[in-house]
């Protein structure tokens, strides 16, 4: 036992903590926007949680709270996360479709500069020898901070799936000029699925940077966002199960493929091709745990301003 | 601001706007045809690069399976002549635009003859970008290469001229980069404004549907149409090569995605757009202060979250009513 945790501990946590990304991208998608946002909240949670356990402004909270300094960080990353959401979302979610992708990626690339800079995120260098919550040697055990937040995230979502909020959602999602019609107010109910996305990625970031012990402007990149993207489209958008499920095996891939040495990042790559292909319900839709039956084709309901070539004329 | 620097960060923003604009077409053209996003450009236009690379010198002698292999033994017969070396870019370009074709074969054709989701093409075309970039670093490595410094023929580095007491520099490499791109960006105007085939693709972007019923063979277009975004993105990763240098395999992910921030400043799908949006960025980068020049990456993507909250159709884009 104890040699199978010394050699895929980190991979089942690495798991867990993927498919916690992909339920972050996965609430603004309940309510039909396309955020490519995660991985900044997930760096700003880490920073937020490294600077927090390593600046030397903060060493008399760190003596004072001794262990207690963890949850700490979780709670400031939650909370400038979700303040932070709120002030990038209440503008950005005016835009749908690619347009809100687009003005995420944005977001994301002017953090990356924006940390590459500072000298409180350590510069190009980034911030290491975050303290530890576990021994080094015995990081799996991250797994009792991952694992009892993958849960209570899940039954959340359930629990929101179920109640006017959640109903709100999927109203905007299937259209949102209607339910606009209908007395729910889009922005608000958008605003909203994008925050919790954001305080969700937050936390994860922050309980991430002990665990990877560095933290640097690698961790919230474009690359992320869109392997994030895949967790949730190829495990399927439809269903909460779909996220975990492909977070946690787009994880494990690269890892099983290792026998491949050098052309494992080749055949990674072509997974995904082949998954977007022949998967367009996610591997929980294709296993039939999609209870509504998928959505009839209808037009695009993103404002498409297509100009024709040579325009003008 | 001095006059002297005024002409100087003038000419490095137009220089490096003119191939932002032309790499960025190649985005606009897939965009004005299938409304997605082929996040495999940027991969395209590394291959451009390294394409033209192996026809002007042959070989890549730092690492990876293909180290020790010369393709040339007697000497690249596309080496020492400008014009041999023009020759070289237009066929790295063009085997480039013949890698797009296969990536919409194998990626984006499938999936709309499934009628997958939209989105599911944003993964997709990631997918081809991993596999491409992947088997760069495998068969040449990760290292820098550099066209020999006689590519562009025996021409001087640079020139040099006085403004009052001020010397402005501009480097060769930047005027052709210029000429070539004003030049493409001619040409291209020429092919869709003004003849069948162009009036075709006009056609397709405008209604694939009603193009059918007409007789345009919808799919011939849009190969055609992957064709030319290929050529375009593989001809601007030579330009840039020549500049900057052949930066490893990852060298195509900053512009693809600074190319994103294009044509949406421009407006999506709009080619005059793509233009514009590529001048201005370049020519924003060119102004940022030398002391802030740490933050020059994050202006394009600034402008366009800009422009998406003041104006989301782009600078030239036509807004469309929201209809139910």
């Amino acid at each position: 036992m104890g040699d199978f945790l010394g050699q895929y501990g980190f991979l089942i946590v690495t798991m867990v903590q993927a498919g916690l990304l992909g339920l972050s991208l996965y609430f603004p998608l309940q309510a039909g926007q396309l955020s490519l946002a995660s991985p900044g909240f997930y760096a700003v949670g880490g920073y937020v949680a490294a600077i927090l356990l390593t600046n030397p402004a903060f060493a008399g909270w760190r003596d004072a709270l001794g262990n207690g300094m963890f949850p700490l960080t979780w709670l400031a990353a939650a909370l400038i996360c979700g303040v932070l959401g709120l002030i990038v979302g209440v503008p950005a979610l005016r835009l749908r479709g690619i347009y809100l992708a687009l003005a995420t990626i944005a977001f994301i690339e002017i953090l990356r500069v924006i940390s590459l800079n500072l000298s409180i995120t350590g510069g190009a260098i980034g911030i290491f020898g975050i303290p530890q919550a576990f021994g080094f040697q015995d990081r799996w055990q991250y797994i009792w901070l991952f694992g009892p937040l993958l849960i209570l995230t899940l039954l959340f979502a359930r629990q929101l799936e179920r109640s006017r909020v959640g109903r709100a959602f999927r109203a905007i999602r299937e259209d949102e000029l209607a339910a606009d019609a209908m007395g729910v107010p889009p922005t608000h109910y958008k605003v909203l699925a994008f925050v919790i996305g954001a305080v969700l990625a937050g936390l994860v970031g922050a309980m991430s940077a002990p665990f990877l012990n560095t933290w640097n402007a690698k961790q919230g990149t474009f690359d992320a966002s869109i392997a994030i993207l895949a967790f949730v489209l190829i495990g399927g958008s439809r269903n909460i199960w779909g996220p975990v499920v492909g977070g946690a095996l787009l994880t494990a891939v690269p890892e099983l493929l290792r026998f491949l040495a050098d052309w494992r990042l080749v055949i990674n790559g072509l997974v995904l091709v082949v998954a977007s292909l022949y998967l367009p319900q996610g591997i929980v839709g294709a296993l039939g745990g999609v209870r509504r039956p998928p959505p009839p084709r209808r037009p695009p309901s993103v404002p498409v301003v297509v100009e024709a070539p040579g325009g003008g004329s | 601001m001095e006059l002297s620097q005024l002409i100087q960060n003038l000419m490095n923003g137009l220089a490096i706007g003119s191939v932002y604009a032309i790499f960025a077409l190649g985005y606009t053209l897939v965009f004005s045809i299938l409304g997605i996003i082929n996040f495999a450009h940027g991969a395209v236009f590394t291959l451009g690069a390294y394409f033209t690379y192996t026809l002007v010198v042959g070989q890549f002698e730092n690492n990876g399976l293909l180290k020790g292999i010369n393709l040339f033994p007697d000497g690249s017969p596309f080496s020492g002549n400008p014009w041999l070396f023009a020759l070289a870019t237009l066929i790295g370009a063009a085997v480039a635009g013949l890698v797009a074709v296969l990536i919409e074969r194998l990626a984006f054709r499938p999936m709309r003859s499934r009628g997958g989701d939209p989105l599911l093409a944003l993964v997709s075309s990631l997918g081809v970008a991993l596999v491409v970039v992947n088997l760069i670093q495998l068969l040449v490595g990760a290292e820098i290469y550099n066209f020999p410094s006689d590519a562009y023929g025996q021409v001087r580095p640079a020139l040099s001229f006085h403004i009052g007491e001020k010397v402005v520099i501009i480097r060769t490499v930047q005027l052709i980069i210029f000429a070539v791109s004003l030049v493409m960006l001619a040409l291209l105007g020429y092919v869709i404004g003004r003849t069948r085939v162009g009036k075709a693709l006009r056609a397709v972007a405008e209604n694939p549907g009603t193009a059918s019923l007409l007789g345009i063979s919808v799919d011939r277009f849009i190969l055609i149409t992957f064709f030319l975004s290929g050529f375009l993105g593989g001809l601007a990763g030579t330009l840039v090569g020549t500049a900057f240098g052949v930066a490893g395999p990852y060298f195509g992910v900053s512009y693809g995605l600074k190319g994103l921030a294009v044509i949406v400043l421009g407006g999506l799908g709009s080619i005059p757009g793509a233009v514009v949006g590529g001048l201005v960025i370049g020519l924003a980068e060119a102004f940022v202060p030398a002391q802030y020049s740490a933050y020059k990456d994050a202006v394009a993507f600034a402008l366009l979250f800009v422009i998406l909250l003041v104006r989301p159709q782009g600078l030239l884009g036509r807004a469309q009513i929201q209809k139910v």
